[in-house]
């Protein structure tokens, strides 16, 4: 017991230290996003700011922009691209999972080659645009490039290949359930942890991305709280870039900088901290307690 | 039996068997017509790497170039260097990112369902939200020499004359690698903690029965039963072994030219030299070459696996 | 449980469905009017308008252009920072593009066949604005006695300034007026430096750029830009010269290595993330140099708020040079794939000779967008600003068509333009104004000798790295890269221009 003790103690330390190195570097943007711009750049980012400032986000708002809708628009996608998603990966990898299946290293293959070739973006463009028409839709923001990923699909495969044992499947086909049936109520229930691993990830893919918007999406009504930020910034970027304005000769405006970016990063994060304890509860818990209990 | 009877005997079983892989194909459907639509189709886009684009004639009208888009990855001394670079990082990525990021799962596997470990797992996940761009300014707050907590708080406290980061090229080694272990650890435990937690825990108890430690359990039972997770990972990385993560090459070190011999890589290569011509020919051509040198190498690599252990190989 | 979660995605799913209506615009000939169509892509600085907004803008210039061309316009504003891809990427994807501009990039326009001839259409649609912009600027846009572009007419002459923190400069009795050139900023930042040790004098611009790129006053780039310069005439010599090696670079170098050593520039400035108006605002730093079309004083008043508080002034400290890629940097072309090059040509036209139409095109409509002021100066209407009204792309005016027929902001001077119409016209131009390189053949070596300038060019103009052993690796490294090709081939196409323009 005591053995065990000690290896609780060391793997609590080695964690506190971890997540101490993890959350560090992040309060540092919350305080830069709250420390008067000149501040910060005369005296540089400091964890004790000796002026405090909220003019990054009172910039934020009075730029009109709808910062609310994008967040609407950011969920929306994340939560219909991630059910859509699993559902379709933990199809696509159970048939690759089952030995008896012919074609599943043929599959597995398909699957895999996807991972390493791209043609790149026009293709891709003009076949979304032109043929299925999803430009400034809110299908663009779902469904090029994140309904399927190769890795998960694969991740899938090798937990239903290894950690469901095939006796299970065996069982039900004597039973007569059909394929569907067994991939439905035995292997999915059993498949939570790697279920809720994909699912997170797939989440954050969504939710951090701005490259759909960029290419798919002109309308700002359906803009995305990334791309919505993305914007703004690079906007600021290119004014405050002399390059730029030599380029055009003409007049500029008062922007503040770095301190907006630093709060972007903050409003890019804060309402997933805010639906953090939501997530916890269905999917993190998953990943750790898992289904599998002896 | 005849000949014909058996040929038509066996055709029929073979028509039996496909009618079995039936069901399992329908299931697949969905996902093969996505990746055949986003992934497959779009693939053309590699005949690029051949043509001299032209906009005005399209990607089929324009005119073949044989492999002329591809020199310009091999025209300087360079060429060595990016290559040296991108792989050596990578392999130090797979190699300490998948120690670590074991490591990580099995503590948290370890606390199992105490309270802290929620806050443990959410917050190493935080790092992975950040852009790169902002990254670069957290490590540019760290190591600029004016006014950066290392020069100014640590190395000042401790005596030392400030040193000028970006301009240090031994140091970036090991900088890029604890900003990538940083962003990146907190993710792929989670992999792995899933894993774990799929293990059957009778297996533990059996062990624990048996009398042995913790530590015991550890590398007699949890490694492997990861091996297959390590394997496929491993696998798929290498296959993307010529690509780097562009983010943390070009932000991180502010496109600073004093350390390209330890920051360049092939993704940076081809960004800085085609910023201005802007070519799409080229840019395809960069693509393809990294595609296919991470290609031959996990076929390589799959065939030794599955000559070794068939069940772990990819396919 | 599984069910409603079944229920929740049809719910979301008809959501998407609803909203996803509404979009998808597709400009195209075909049209009801009856009036041809031609679809013109801009690139804004400000927000970019609704829909609603935009309509209401584009039926207004529409009401014009239907009685005077027969054609009616959609526009297409595009945000500056993805500017150049939206449109390489839609004219791919074969949308409908009529009307587009260059942002420094004309040359690769024109050798990937994006651009339409337009020779001829200029002589038939618009020979007012042929007229106006006249021959030696549009042949800075031709190709092999081909024109492929409309450059914009604005202040393009670009003078390189110092601008600095007046109330030091006071305080400090510094005469200024005796700064008139780069040596002789040194003497400033020096006892700026002594008055001022918490100071640091000289900010950077942006990351790798302290002013040193913008001082040349007797340098053609050849069609490459000061970033990244690859084989120049210097003077009226017309001989390609290999820009590394010469003593004047070296010059340069030496310069900001000296002040780097004393101080005088911050030690960051090869890779900082700060610019030089987030410098200025900190308080910290005296001055920056840049390059700015405007006369000093307007110039200064233009960059005050982006400054913060504390006063500044601009002083030149060179002259203006004139060479084909600064004319040709923003330049308006017709798309190689519209179907209708007339109607783009004639709606061109009007945003160089129409003032009603580039008016309604920078500052949207009035009353609503801007209010007009008695000297015909332009105001936001009272309590409004550039971020809250439908419609404005006021940043975009030196991009957009005529600068010179644009109202003038309420506050600048009027005879500031009549300054800088002379500037474009006296500037020291050039003697190879109007020779383009085409580097086609040369790409592989463009994309070696460009990571090798990306190495090194920063750290020298910086001061970061010492000149006396880093300009030979320099150019020994750039000689690796098949720099020697570029200069030969610049030399070859300019001796053949040579001697069709004789």
């Amino acid at each position: 017991m005591t053995e065990s003790k000690k290896f609780n103690r060391v793997a609590t330390i080695v964690l506190v230290l971890f997540t101490v190195a993890a959350i560090l570097p992040i309060l540092l943007i919350v305080l830069a996003s709250f420390t008067e711009e000149t501040t910060l750049i005369r005296d540089g980012y400091s964890f004790f700011p000796k002026q405090w400032s909220t003019d990054a986000y009172y910039y934020m708002v009075k730029q009109g922009v709808t910062i609310g809708r994008s967040y609407g628009i950011s969920f929306l996608v994340t939560g219909v691209g991630t059910t859509l998603s699993v559902l379709i990966t933990t199809m696509l990898a159970y048939p690759m999972a089952r030995k008896s299946f012919k074609y599943r290293n043929v599959l597995a293959f398909f699957v895999f080659f996807t991972m390493l070739f791209n043609g790149g973006i026009v293709p891709s463009y003009i076949m979304w645009t032109q043929i299925f028409h999803i430009k400034n839709t809110l299908w663009a923001l779902i469904i090029p490039n994140y309904l399927v990923s190769a890795f998960n699909v694969i991740l899938v495969k090798n937990y239903y290949q290894n950690s469901i044992p095939d006796s299970l499947i065996e069982a039900a086909q004597i039973d007569g359930a059909s394929e569907f049936t067994i991939f439905w109520k035995v292997m999915l229930p059993l498949a939570v942890p790697v279920i809720a691993t994909i699912s997170l990830f797939t989440g954050l893919c969504y939710w951090n991305d701005w490259t759909n918007g960029l290419y798919y999406v002109d309308n700002e009504k359906l803009y995305s709280i990334q791309q919505l930020l993305m914007k703004i910034m690079d906007n600021i970027q290119a004014l405050r870039s002399n390059s730029n304005a030599a380029l055009l000769g003409t007049g500029q405006v008062d922007l503040p900088g770095t301190s907006i970016r630093m709060a972007m990063a903050v409003i890019g994060i804060l309402p997933i901290l805010a639906i953090y304890p939501f997530i916890q509860k269905y999917l993190v818990k998953g990943v750790i307690v898992g289904a599998v209990k002896g | 039996m005849t000949k014909t009877e058996h040929a038509v005997a066996r055709s029929a079983a073979k028509e039996k068997k496909a009618w079995k892989d039936l069901p399992l194909l329908l299931i697949a459907l969905p996902g093969i017509a996505y990746l055949i639509i986003n992934n497959y189709i779009p693939m053309m886009g590699i005949f690029l790497a051949f043509k001299d684009f032209s906009f005005f004639r399209g990607i089929f009208g324009s005119e073949w170039c044989g492999l002329e888009n591809f020199r310009f990855l091999f025209q300087t001394k360079d060429a060595w260097i990016m290559t040296r670079n991108t792989i050596l990082y990578n392999v130090a990525f797979i190699i300490i990112g998948t120690v670590l990021s074991i490591l990580v799962a099995v503590f948290i596997c370890e606390l199992g369902e105490r309270k802290r470990v929620k806050w443990f797992q959410g917050a190493m996940l935080l790092p992975n939200m950040l852009s790169w761009v902002v990254i670069g300014y957290i490590a540019y707050a760290f190591l600029n020499s004016e006014t950066g907590f290392i020069n100014n708080t640590i190395l000042g406290r401790l005596g030392l004359d400030p040193i000028s980061w970006y301009a240090k090229e031994g140091a970036w080694p090991l900088i890029l690698l604890i900003v990538y272990i940083w962003k990146n650890i907190g993710y792929q435990s989670i992999v792995y903690t899933a894993a774990i937690s799929g293990i059957d825990k009778s297996i533990f108890e059996a062990a624990a029965v048996d009398g042995a430690t913790k530590l015991k359990q550890i590398i007699k039972v949890t490694l492997p039963m990861l091996k297959p997770t390590i394997i496929t990972l491993t696998l798929m990385s290498i296959g993307r072994i010529f690509f780097s993560d562009f983010g943390l090459f070009y932000q991180v070190p502010q496109n600073s030219g004093a350390i390209y011999a330890t920051t360049q890589t092939i993704d940076t290569y081809v960004y800085r030299g085609l910023m201005e011509l802007n070519d799409v020919g080229m840019s395809a051509a960069a693509g393809l070459y990294q595609s296919l040198v991470g290609f031959v190498l996990v076929m390589i690599a799959n065939t030794i696996v599955r000559k070794i252990d068939s069940d772990n190989a990819l396919f | 449980m599984r069910r409603k979660l079944i229920a929740a995605l049809m719910a979301a799913t008809m959501a998407l469905t609803v909203v996803g209506c509404g979009g998808a615009k597709d400009g195209g000939k075909a049209s009801d009017s009856g009036y041809d169509q031609v679809t013109y892509a801009y690139c804004t600085f400000n927000n970019i308008p609704s829909e609603e907004d935009l309509d209401t803008v584009e039926e207004a210039i529409n009401e014009i252009t239907r009685d005077k061309i027969g054609v009616e316009v959609t526009l297409k504003p595009i945000g500056i920072a993805d500017y150049s891809s939206k449109v390489s990427l839609a004219l791919q994807g074969g949308e409908q593009i009529d009307i587009f501009e260059s942002l420094g990039n004309f040359n690769t326009c024109v050798s990937t066949d994006m651009t339409y001839d337009i020779t001829d259409l200029l002589d038939e649609y618009g020979s007012e604005t042929k007229e106006l912009v006249g021959e030696n600027w549009l042949q800075a846009c031709s190709k092999d006695g081909k024109v492929y572009g409309i450059p914009t007419m604005k202040p393009i002459a670009l003078t390189p300034m110092i601008i600095y923190r007046q109330d030091i400069a006071e305080e400090l009795g510094l005469d200024m007026s005796a700064v008139n050139s780069v040596e002789d900023v040194t003497d400033v930042l020096r006892k700026v430096k002594e008055a001022h040790p918490e100071m640091t004098p000289l900010a950077p611009v942006q990351q790798g750029q302290i002013g040193m790129n913008v001082v040349w006053d007797n340098v053609d780039w050849l069609t490459d830009d000061f970033y990244s310069p690859k084989g120049v005439l210097m003077g009226d010599d017309m001989t390609v010269v290999d820009f590394y090696s010469t003593p004047e670079f070296r010059e340069k170098c030496e310069l900001a290595r000296q002040w780097y050593n004393e101080g005088l520039v911050m030690k960051d400035a090869a890779t900082t993330t700060s610019t030089a108006a987030e410098c200025m605002t900190s308080g910290n730093y005296f001055a920056y140099i840049a390059a700015y079309s405007y006369p000093e004083a307007d110039t200064a008043a233009s960059l005050q708020a982006q400054c913060g508080t504390n006063p500044i002034a601009a002083k030149m400290i060179g002259d203006a040079y004139l060479s084909t890629s600064d004319v040709n940097a923003v330049s308006w072309m017709i798309a190689s794939t519209t179907k209708n090059p007339e109607a783009a040509m004639k709606f061109l036209n009007l945003t160089y000779t129409d003032a009603d139409v580039i008016n309604l095109l920078i500052y949207g409509i009035e009353g609503r967008d801007y209010v007009l002021n008695e000297d015909g100066s332009v105001s936001y209407p009272e309590g409004e600003d550039a971020t809250t009204v439908p419609y404005t792309a006021q940043l975009s005016c030196g991009t957009l068509g005529n600068f010179f027929l644009m109202y003038p902001t309420a506050g600048t001077d009027p005879e500031s333009l009549k300054w800088e119409l002379e500037q474009n016209e006296k500037a020291k131009t050039s003697p190879a104004m109007g020779f383009t390189f085409d580097s086609d053949a040369y790409k592989t070596q463009y994309t070696a000798v460009t990571n090798v300038i990306q190495q090194y060019l920063a750290g020298l103009y910086c001061g970061s790295l010492d000149p006396d052993t880093e300009i030979d690796k320099f150019v020994a490294a750039l000689k690796d890269a098949g720099y020697q090709d570029i200069l030969d081939g610049k030399q070859e196409q300019l001796d053949e221009w040579l001697a069709n323009n004789k």
